[in-house]
């Protein structure tokens, strides 16, 4: 008795974020306005609202007045507003209160949040207004029709780890629907398919990405003021590693804190979540989390390619807004706002295809208009180069920087490229600086006081997979992952992994295994961004699956 | 008419939901709301049963606050078609021989009686996570007034009427034909249950759920809520680990996990600081007047379950507790054991040997196994003769079934998997007086992390006690009692359920309650059918140790293993010198079979495994590589300290 249920929207959205949401409540507002009658279906793969969601965040406010004009501003649960922002140069053993703001980087006005509070609040909002919200379901495959998307399907459940149907088998339902908005978030599974589909990246940069591990702690009064907010540059960072590390003061005595790192770092065995941990133990740092405890961990990438990065957002029936279309402003790496306003783009363009039963590319199309004259477009277009320049290093990237802001954004050579992650890493033969177990000897001993080891970090994400199901880390080939990423590479995937998902196992005889611990994936997707020669696919698990973040 | 599936649900807090508070303790109040586990598989159970009666109606019935409402709908979302909820302040506090009243009263009105003309089979899971007590299944069963059958882990409709049913009894399970309508309790061990689907769950969200209040089916106030359940909680003290935090072993390949355990083993682990106690605040006992509510009943009744011919362990160990309390008593109060079976006259003495006053023999060709009704029958007329004050079981599959049965009979309450039985009173503040003696039961509940005193004011007062929590009584040999005979009207109704098959492992493995070392094999380690769990436990034997090897549940549930070696809730309950769980994650009905061990050892490869919460020491890795690497060393001379018999 496996019959196929089929559901019919007029709009699907994809995924529960800040952009998806914005879309829906934009969407049901216009409809609501123009008198019209239609379904909005939101999925959402997290257990619940927020649970997949993670930010820094400071959040610039102005957008969520425009979404939301008849709402009390002060309703909305932004944390604290930033009083105290400061940049810091940090090396080994000192930290330097830079002067002035980078350009770009000023956040006067900003707000601290928890972005997962603040979605669990516009999903509220939406409800309200009349959007159909479903939390744990995963969507696993783009409906075509005569080579156009017709909606989306959900992921088949009670599957064996071979994919044999078990007793409980429940097919997953198929969502029609005139248009769907692919609000995934960063490299949003369903969205590469589609891009590689039609063919959306065609003549753009190759979309770079950086990874961001964040701790919440709570500390004793005093150690920091909410609102009060810090950056740092520099260690335990090279010069040619592109990223930073952010302080954020939150109410109740909670400390947000983080380290995001550029995928596109050459040393194999370098460990993102290892080097924000030894971040953490700069004096700097240190003294802001002592006498504190850790109340939450997680890790997420974002999109930072940038302009020229962007794919082609809109086909037959379909757009992309978010992260998922790569809407992140460098160098602040700020995307919240940038979500939201393309998802009220989104929103606004589906609801006029909608009123003239024209849902076709070239109806969709005004989504990409109305996005070249907003300020998504003025923000994103000025600093075009900003990302590509920092691929050299950072004092060429710093100085190319440099020329950016004079030049407008363009730098010396107009549009700059960039190389997709997977192919920046070098093999161990090629590796000249020290890799970074002997770069950092000494300070990877983690004492579960300050510093934590990724097990027990990943033990603070409430992570949580269904045994019974097909592992959703895929290796493309199993051969050339074990001749290629675990020969000539070392298999890099053990140290990048955010979350303990990956190890190398050594028997006796010397075998070299790669074992797969999916249950600890944080869907962070850096092994399908930066595994050499694209060796793993991230595909989703089941609905409900993954984390479960609370307030981050 | 088509079929009826009704599952009964209940919503509980996530039992497994292990989010550290801002303390560091476990915080539970943050813990979401699941359907208990039990009860989704009874829902997965209704939904296979549809395979076979695709016509058949799915209804989900639940009693709790509008809450409630949340975990109707994930049914609805799963693939039911109706829910109702029972939800009245009235119901606030009720004990489980209420709330079965409750619910039976609620199915009555939604037309399932005895006598229903449609056919209709009731779901239910086995027990809730957070009463543990399985009580409620058998007591629907009784006021309905239908046939049931508890601890069931798969059942199909055999298409004329009748439920074949899969029951687990100690050391086996049984097939059980049942006619339709029937109770069926399901445990957690059968097909799992399935995720909801997108289309259920937009069904669900509109679905009107249909809510009674006690009025609306016709329900009165006297034997419900708070005042009137027949038992109550009167205190609830947290349970403190007795055992220091884990010591885990650090390396980076096998070899030197295993180098660091051993010296950290060789060293003794981790030392528990305990907490100077306040001093204990004598409470004046005011002076109100005493009063004894026992309207006469007098003595104990115990009843010997017997197995294999033999009287089962458990039944002997309730001696233990039997005779403490006649003897706190006083009044030369008599401790009577009821026996029924074929041929059982003979196993007598040794119930008189190990404390038995009196044994009260019913003797039936029909009895030779064990079945619900005649027993449930029998029992509750020897209670109306003899009027015992307390009734005894062991909280085997058997008794945990038997005594709600009978308590919903005797109108009593029963307190479910006792590990304390003691005379106390109570001092009733609001009536001013004092309940003197009463059976005071000491049992673990919200996942073993507090213990619950529950006192009982309808006599009989009966409860089931944990196997393996009391020790055998001392044999007396030659010790004098009374054997006497009742004899039961039975009716041909009383055997209207089947039993087809009746399977049991290899007796009980006695050795597993002797040995030295028991080394456990867990879901994690079946895929070489626990060869290096056995190999483990024979390198220890040829070194001349007492050790022994055994299992969780899920492996006994592939059929890897047989029952009789399962540890835990549902098995036994153990306490070795040193238990070594490999790949065992850790359910809290498994711990509560290992945790009494002297030194716990975890093996697993997920470092956020529950077992490590309750080791003393911990290697993280997988057991493939860890097992014979300490396999040489086991070799090699490590004994986990543990001498060798002399007599080898």
């Amino acid at each position: 008795m496996s019959y196929i249920d089929i559901i019919s929207s007029d709009v699907l959205i994809i995924g529960g974020g800040p952009s998806g949401l914005a879309a829906s409540i934009r969407l049901a507002d216009i409809l609501k306005q123009r008198g019209q009658n239609k379904r909005i279906l939101l999925i959402e793969k997290g257990r619940s609202i927020g649970s997949h969601i993670l930010s820094g965040a400071v959040i610039k406010p102005s957008v969520f007045k425009e979404l939301l004009p008849e709402v009390d501003f002060s309703e909305i649960p932004f944390n604290a507003k930033v009083t105290n922002d400061k940049t810091i140069l940090l090396t080994e053993k000192r930290a330097i209160a830079l002067p002035f703001h980078l350009p770009y980087m000023s956040n006067r006005g900003n707000y601290t949040a928890s972005l997962g509070q603040i979605c669990r609040y516009l999903a509220l909002k939406a409800e309200e207004k009349g959007v159909e919200i479903y939390t744990g379901f995963a969507v696993d495959e783009i409906l075509y029709k005569d080579g156009k998307v017709i909606g989306a399907k959900t992921k088949d459940t009670g599957l064996d780890h071979h994919g044999h149907q078990l007793e409980n088998f429940q097919a997953g339902t198929r969502i029609e629907a005139k248009i769907t908005i692919f609000a995934e978030g960063t490299r949003g599974s369903l969205t590469k398919m589609l891009i590689k589909k039609f063919n959306l990246d065609k003549d753009r940069n190759e979309q770079v990405y950086s990874l961001g591990c964040k701790e919440l702690w709570t500390v004793p009064q005093g150690n920091i003021e909410a609102g009060q907010i810090f950056h740092t540059m520099g260690y335990p960072l090279d010069n040619d590693e592109f990223g930073g590390g952010f302080i954020y003061g939150l109410k109740d005595n909670k400390v947000a804190i983080g380290l995001v790192v550029g995928l596109d770092f050459k040393d194999p065995t370098f460990d993102v979540h290892d080097a924000f941990q030894i971040w953490k133990t700069t004096s700097f740092v240190s003294r802001i989390l002592k006498g504190g405890k850790l109340v939450e961990y997680g890790a997420k990438t974002l999109p930072e390619g940038g302009y020229y990065a962007i794919p082609k957002l809109f086909v037959d029936n379909a757009i992309i807004i978010g992260d998922s279309a790569g809407l992140v402003a460098m160098p602040a790496l700020k995307g919240i706002h940038l979500a939201i306003r393309s998802g009220m783009l989104a929103a606004q363009t589906a609801a006029n295809a909608l009123s003239h039963n024209d849902t076709s590319e070239k109806s969709l199309e005004q989504y990409q208009n109305l996005l070249n004259n907003s300020s998504i477009h003025k923000e994103m277009y000025a600093v075009r180069n900003f990302r590509q320049g920092f691929a050299k290093g950072l004092i060429a990237g710093g100085l190319h920087f440099g020329t950016q802001l004079i030049t407008g954004g363009a730098g010396f050579f107009g549009r700059l490229r960039s190389d997709a992650d997977y192919k920046t890493t070098l093999k161990l033969s090629e590796l000249k600086k020290k890799p970074f177990k002997e770069r950092f000897k000494g300070k990877l001993e983690f004492d579960k006081v300050l510093t934590f080891d990724k097990a027990t970090d990943v033990y603070y994400s409430g992570v949580y997979h269904d045994e019974q199901q097909v592992v959703h880390l895929q290796i493309n080939d199993m051969e050339k992952f074990n001749s290629i990423n675990i020969e000539q590479y070392g298999a890099p995937e053990q140290f990048f992994c955010s979350s303990e998902v990956y190890e190398l196992h050594t028997s006796k005889t010397g075998q070299k295994e790669l074992r797969i611990h999916a249950e600890n994936c944080m869907h962070c997707k850096t092994c399908d961004i930066k595994s050499p020669g694209e060796a793993i696919t991230w595909v989703v698990p089941n609905g409900g699956n993954g984390p479960d973040f609370q307030n981050m | 008419m088509a079929l009826t599936i009704i599952s009964l649900i209940k919503q509980v807090p996530l039992p497994s939901e292990m989010r550290m508070g801002e303390d560091g303790l476990m915080d539970r109040t943050k813990a979401k709301s699941i359907i208990n586990i039990d009860c989704q598989y009874g829902l997965e159970a209704g939904l296979q049963l549809r395979k076979q009666h695709p016509d058949a109606r799915l209804v989900v019935c639940s009693m709790g606050p509008k809450s409630f409402e949340t975990s109707l709908r994930t049914a609805i979302s799963m693939g039911y078609d109706e829910a109702y909820l029972l939800s009245d302040r009235k119901l606030g506090g009720s004990d489980t021989y209420a709330t079965g009243l409750a619910i039976s009263k609620m199915l009555n009105h939604l037309g399932f009686t005895k006598d229903s003309k449609d056919p209709f089979i009731i779901l239910a899971g086995r027990q809730t996570s957070d009463g543990d007590t399985a009580h409620v299944p058998s007591q629907v069963a009784e006021k309905i007034g239908i046939p049931q059958a508890t601890f069931v882990e798969s059942l199909k409709a055999d298409g004329s009427g009748n439920v074949i049913a899969k029951r687990i009894i100690e050391g086996g399970y049984q097939i059980l034909k049942l006619p339709i309508p029937c109770v069926i309790s399901l445990t957690p061990t059968g097909i799992p249950p399935r995720k909801p689907s997108l289309s259920g769950a937009i069904k669900a969200r509109t679905l009107e759920i249909t809510t009674f209040g006690i009025d609306n089916i016709g329900l009165g106030t006297e034997k419900i809520g708070i005042n009137g359940s027949p038992t109550i909680v009167v205190k609830v003290v947290n349970i403190v680990s007795e055992r220091p935090p884990v010591t885990m072993s650090e390396g980076h390949n096998e070899a030197s996990l295993v180098d660091s355990f051993i010296v950290n083993f060789k060293k003794g682990g981790n030392v528990l600081e305990k907490k100077d106690k306040a001093a204990k605040k004598e409470i004046e006992r005011p002076h109100f007047p005493e009063k004894d509510f026992r309207n006469g009943a007098r003595g104990i009744i115990t009843w010997a379950e017997v197995t294999n011919g033999k009287i089962s362990r458990p039944s002997i160990e309730l001696l233990t507790p039997a005779r403490n309390l006649a003897a706190q008593l006083g009044n030369d109060t008599k401790v009577m054991t009821l026996i029924i079976g074929k041929n059982v006259q003979h196993l007598a003495q040794t119930l008189i040997e190990h404390g038995s006053d009196e044994v009260i023999l019913v003797e039936n060709d029909k009895l030779e196994e064990y079945l619900v009704l005649p027993f449930s029958s029998i029992f509750a007329q020897v209670i109306k003769e003899r009027k015992p004050e307390i009734a005894l079981f062991a909280a085997t599959t058997s008794g945990r079934e038997l005594a709600p049965r009978i308590g919903m009979k005797t109108n009593s309450g029963v307190t479910a998997d006792c590990t304390g039985l003691e005379i106390g009173e109570y001092i009733d503040k609001k009536e001013k007086v004092i309940y003197t003696p009463i059976l005071e039961s000491r049992r673990p509940t919200y996942g073993e992390s507090k213990l619950a005193t529950i006192l009982g004011f309808v006599c009989p007062q009966i409860s089931t006690a944990r196997a393996g929590t009391f020790e055998v009584p001392k044999r007396v040999e030659g010790r004098q009692g009374i054997v006497s005979r009742f004899n039961p009207v039975l009716n041909d109704e009383d055997f209207v359920v089947e039993i087809l098959k009746t399977v049991r492992g290899e007796g009980g493995l006695q050795n597993l309650f002797d040995a030295d070392i028991v080394i456990s094999g867990g879901r994690g380690t079946t895929s070489d059918s626990l060869g290096l769990i056995k190999a483990l436990a024979e390198a220890l034997k040829s070194q001349g140790i007492n050790a022994e090897w055994s299992c969780s549940r899920p492996v006994v549930d592939e059929g890897v293993s047989e029952y009789a070696r399962q540890i835990g809730q549902t098995g036994k309950t153990i306490r070795p010198k040193v238990y070594i769980a490999v790949g065992v994650s850790g359910a809290i009905q498994h711990i509560a079979g290992m945790k009494e061990s002297e030194t716990i050892i975890a093996i697993d490869h997920n470092p956020k495994a529950h077992i490590f919460h309750y080791a003393d020491f911990g290697i993280v890795g997988e057991y493939q590589d860890l097992l014979p690497e300490l396999i040489e060393r086991v070799k090699t001379g490590f004994k986990f300290g543990i001498e060798a018999r002399k007599n080898q």
